[in-house]
């Protein structure tokens, strides 16, 4: 045996010597290793371990609720719901295609939802991810009572929206829903984080700030499954409660409103000329909000999303019409301020206009006769404005009034997403379309035809302008915030002049007298039946390219024509789409909520009321 | 001659033997122990259950006549192999192995064992050989002694009890006398062959873009071209070798049969091993580019050492192991509580323990009264180093995950009794040492 030692034994001993070396430099090795993981690097292993075992927990700010006017009960709480989550690394390996089966066909939605949020190569992650949220408390109950069928189920209170009025002030109001990744990128800075809720259109989005409240944080210290294994220390951050919102909307006008429209399709708008409060705000087609959270969300919010009529439009100021005969309130003081054509004066209207080579069509195929800007106005003449358009103002004059009444410009109400419509002219026309202005546009313009676009929150400002003297207030919903808990007013909105003119006091005594005719001797004498107020308004019926039979109706009024208190005068501006079959909506509209608003009835009330008037409601 | 009582134990290797057993009951009975102090696990007193047996087994062992272990070395061997067939037939499954054999709740890892029976078989062998060690077919011979068992565990599969095979293979046959070329050989194909088979795991999941080197391994026409091109070569060197017998044409097989060999077996393993398997192997690199799969052992594993510190966190109040972040607490990352809980002194004094284990046990294997003895003793000390050096290597993050449990601490009958019979095998050698 050559190779081993004769000396104490047969083993080789340099080859001994050469493993105990190996040996010693493995123990040398892990030594310093160890050495520098934990004394060098023992404050990032710390931390680590601080990290990965403490879980703040986000707790969440009770979304403020929004009242009406009255602030008695909410129009917007929040109600108790549950979000789902699954665990998957609480799902023993090979069970999950099971559980995932179960719960999707419990919580009755596509099993390929699960698998999207949940993909296999996270089938080992201590993270719970949500699948579905808006589930009820019934549901919740049975997991609970059935846990051992629903291994890695667990559960999250998230309280969501409910609101009362349903689909009557869907559009004013809004909704909420998960943040999008986009609204996160632009809105991260502000606190908002990937879990948030955010408004996602009304008021819930353009006050969403003052009704979110801030988020708290519990500290806690969790093992590898995410249970709790004891409270931090760190101190918890409470939350902060979202502000409540009171709103000058009147959830009863609002109702008598949304009624009188009915199903229709189009807008109404109601406010107080004093202050610019909306007091109520409708587009039809409509959408219910509560459909958004809870169970079938998806599918609904598809269905809202495709509807050819877009319910998620807000037709009182985010769609643009021709404001057809409306207009003539604003050339009438035009006509009357620039003193073109006297008080006094009369023009013979027939049934043709000639411009050049052109001819426009009367609405009456007679004409009218003689008659002065009150006749003009009462009866609604073409052939009067024309004139008044064509031949005494022109179209710099038309536009200028047109501006200064406020019309190409939003109105800056508090809702996200107005319209500012359209004010051609000359100018305007040949950048937009290339082409020179000509006779004929000037004509349009003056009865409120052609390029002009203007949304009925528009026209009701124009009458309020009329209605003040010259004045416009920034229409608004919010009137006050308010704190959750306590109640105490902390902001309050005042009124805020948008627009004012330097117009005579008794121009818009002459255009008021003017409006007034209309209801009394004019256009809209057969169906502003209502005893309860006496109204000025003005009626329009715009043509649409395509549709020879319908038109788009229009109404816009206020009453008391006369009063000493500015504070109870409501201006009303209705728009019924030529969608409709046409039935000269509007104003029949207008009538029931003018008689609604001053003898404080509801719809039905308001129709009964009618009926029983010296004048008896014929057209229902 | 001398005569020796029965009390005459080698102190330092029981002592030794017996503070890890204390440590790892300890600790076994710390990653039982919820945070809120609840003891959800009995593993510790089955631990103590198995360290009382074990001890028995030491002493057996260790007072058994000079000449049994020989006797005994291929009965046992046989034994073990039709073990290992009865547990692939009709074994249990845990952690998807089929490594378990037994009734109810006793049960024993044959695998463990035949890390034994290997041992004394291969030591018989040896000791026959002589100086025939020195010839390539004797080594071929040596290697399918250990190969047998070793595939039977592959087949379990169970990847890292098999690869201890290995080393017990190669540190035998270096100290019984077998050319340093032809073990260095061995050594660099195996490094060469692991290297080469993970890389482009490693490429894709870890380095995650493109080293055009790799395509070698990754795309079949240029691997075709590169074992044509080695194989090429490795015939002009064989015929330059026959031709001439020039030293520099041996030299030139020899490396280039190695590069070949490597390059073959790592195609041959990586179609063998599962894609978690090979992720497994290389997540040590990089722990966070799966840290919620394969990543996740050893980042709560590092963390948990780390966070350690230079005297721990006291017993029973580390928080990786109590809020149960670390997977296998009591078996495999043992040692990831113990350095929590004690520290970088904890670490030491096990280092220190096994340290002396090992370097008595050479000492044994310096005094052995013939070579089977000598061989049977360093394939022990090889044992229960490799078991050190890879486990705690695991452990803070410097080794692949292979599941090979620490020995004296880690909870598990099978391989505590495969520790103290391997001690007491060294007791055994130094009781009977100097007698000619």
């Amino acid at each position: 045996m050559s190779g081993f030692s004769p000396r104490g034994g047969p083993a080789p001993r340099a080859r001994i010597y050469a493993i105990a070396a190996i040996m010693i430099a493995v123990f040398v090795g892990y030594t310093a290793y160890l050495f520098s993981m934990q004394i060098v690097d023992n404050y990032i292993y710390t931390e680590r371990a601080d990290r990965v075992a403490r879980r703040s927990v986000v707790l969440p700010a009770q979304r403020g609720e929004i009242y009406d006017r009255h602030y008695d009960t909410p129009v917007v709480t929040n109600t108790e719901s549950f979000a789902v989550y699954v665990n998957p690394a609480e799902i023993s390996s090979g069970q999950h295609e099971e559980i995932f089966n179960r719960v999707a066909e419990f919580l009755d939605i596509p099993v390929e939802e699960i698998h999207e949020e949940i993909p296999p190569e996270n089938y080992n992650t201590f993270r719970p991810t949500e699948v579905q949220a808006g589930v009820s408390f019934r549901k919740v109950t049975y997991l609970a009572e059935h846990a051992r069928e629903f291994p890695g189920v667990s559960w999250r209170s998230k309280p969501s929206r409910f609101y009362v009025e349903g689909e009557t002030m869907a559009h004013v109001l809004g909704y909420v829903g998960d943040i999008t990744p986009e609204e996160l990128q632009v809105l991260f800075n502000r606190g908002y984080t990937a879990n948030s809720a955010i408004g996602k259109s009304g008021v819930e989005q353009q006050y969403d700030q003052l009704l979110r409240g801030e988020p708290g944080r519990r500290y806690r210290t969790v093992d590898a499954s995410g249970r709790l294994v004891e409270e931090s220390s760190r101190e918890d951050i409470p939350p902060v409660l979202g502000n409540n919102l009171v709103l000058t909307l009147d959830r009863d006008i609002q109702q008598l409103t949304s009624r009188a429209l009915g199903d229709r399709i189009g807008a109404a708008v109601a406010l107080k000329p004093a202050t610019g409060e909306i007091l109520s705000m409708v587009s039809n087609p409509s959408f219910n909000p509560n459909q958004f959270y809870g169970e079938g969300r998806a599918t609904a919010f598809t269905q809202v999303s495709l509807d050819t009529f877009s319910p998620f439009l807000n037709r009182a100021i985010q769609s643009t019409y021709p404001p057809a005969s409306t207009w003539k309130v604003l050339m009438t003081t035009a006509v009357i301020e620039e003193e073109v054509f006297g008080l006094e004066d009369t023009i013979n209207t027939k049934g043709r206009y000639r411009m050049g080579n052109r001819v426009f069509h009367e609405w009456r195929e007679s004409g009218f006769g003689e008659l002065d800007i009150f006749g003009g106005l009462a009866n609604s003449s073409n052939y009067f404005f024309w004139t008044m358009g064509v031949e005494h103002l022109g179209v710099e004059r038309i536009a200028e009034y047109a501006r200064k009444f406020g019309f190409g410009t939003t109105t800056g109400i508090d809702l996200p997403g107005e319209k500012s419509g359209t004010v051609p002219d000359p100018e305007w026309k040949r950048r937009k379309y290339n082409s020179p202005w000509v006779g004929g546009d000037t004509a349009n313009l003056s009865v409120g035809q052609g390029f002009l676009g203007v949304t009925p929150l528009q026209i009701a400002n124009m009458v309020a302008m009329v209605v003040n003297d010259g004045v416009v207030y920034r229409p608004h919903v919010l009137k006050e915030v308010r704190d959750q808990m306590t109640g105490e007013v902390l902001q309050t909105v005042e009124p805020e002049v948008l627009h004012s003119m330097d117009v005579d006091q008794s121009t818009f005594d002459n255009v008021k007298k003017a409006m007034r005719q209309v209801i009394t001797d004019g256009t809209a004498e057969v169906v502003i039946t209502t005893p309860a107020v006496e109204s000025a308004g003005k009626t329009g019926t715009s043509q649409v390219a395509g549709k020879e039979e319908n038109w788009h109706s229009w109404f816009v009024a206020y009453a008391p024509y006369e009063t000493d208190d500015p504070e109870e005068r409501v201006v009303i501006a209705i728009l019924v789409d030529a969608v409709n079959d046409w039935e000269w909506w509007a104003p029949k509209a207008a009538n029931i909520i003018l008689h609604g608003i001053f003898t404080n009835s509801d719809f039905e009330e308001s129709v009964a009321g009618l009926r029983e008037a010296p004048r008896p409601l014929w057209y229902m | 001659m001398q005569s020796r009582s029965m009390l005459s134990f080698d102190v330092y290797l029981v002592g030794a033997t017996l503070a890890l057993i204390a440590i790892g009951i300890l600790f076994i009975y710390s990653s039982g122990v919820t945070s809120s102090g609840r003891v959800f696990s009995t593993e510790y007193i089955r631990q103590i259950v198995w360290a009382g047996t074990g001890m028995i087994l030491l002493f057996a062992t260790a007072l058994l006549p000079h000449g049994t272990a020989r006797a005994w070395s291929i009965p046992f061997y046989i034994g073990v192999i039709i073990l290992l067939i009865v547990t692939l037939a009709f074994g249990r499954v845990v952690n998807g192995a089929r490594s378990w054999l037994g009734i109810g709740g006793l049960g024993i890892q044959p695998a463990e064992f035949a890390k034994l029976a290997s041992i004394l078989f291969l030591a018989l062998f040896l000791e026959r050989a002589g100086s025939a060690v020195k010839r390539i077919p004797t080594l071929f011979a040596a290697f399918a002694i250990v190969a047998l068992p070793m595939a039977l565990t592959l087949m379990q599969p169970d990847l890292g009890t098999a690869l201890v095979f290995i080393p017990i293979f190669l540190v035998l046959v270096f100290v019984a006398g077998a050319r340093v070329r032809h073990v260095l050989y061995i050594v660099l194909l195996l490094g060469l062959a692991g290297v080469l088979t993970v890389i482009p795991a490693w490429e894709r999941q870890i380095y995650e873009g493109t080293i055009p080197a790799v395509s070698v391994l990754t795309r079949p026409q240029v691997l075709t071209m590169a074992v044509i091109g080695t194989t090429t070569v490795l015939f002009v060197g064989v015929v330059g070798y026959v031709a001439t017998k020039r030293r520099h044409f041996y030299w030139m097989m020899y490396g280039v049969s190695l590069l070949l060999v490597a390059l073959l077996s790592s195609i041959a393993v990586r179609q063998i091993l599962q894609d978690y398997q090979m992720m497994r192997l290389i997540v040590f690199l990089d722990p966070y580019a799966e840290p919620r799969g394969a990543g996740w052992n050893i980042i709560q594993s590092i963390t948990a050492v780390g966070s350690g510190g230079f005297s721990g966190k006291g017993l029973l109040q580390g928080t990786q192991s109590q809020y149960q972040y670390i997977p296998q607490q009591s078996t495999d990352f043992i040692f990831s509580i113990l350095a929590e809980e004690w520290g970088f002194l904890g670490g030491l004094v096990v280092f220190a323990l096994f340290l002396l284990i090992l370097l008595r046990g050479l000492y044994i294997v310096l005094t052995a009264r013939d070579t089977f003895s000598a061989l049977m003793a360093t394939g022990v000390v090889a044992l229960i180093f490799f078991h050190f050096a890879v486990n705690v290597g695991m452990v803070i993050g410097v080794m692949p995950i292979t599941g090979i449990p620490l020995f004296f601490l880690s909870h598990g009958g099978s391989s505590l009794w495969t520790a103290l019979v391997g001690i007491g095998l060294l007791l055994n050698v130094h009781h009977n040492r100097y007698h000619y």
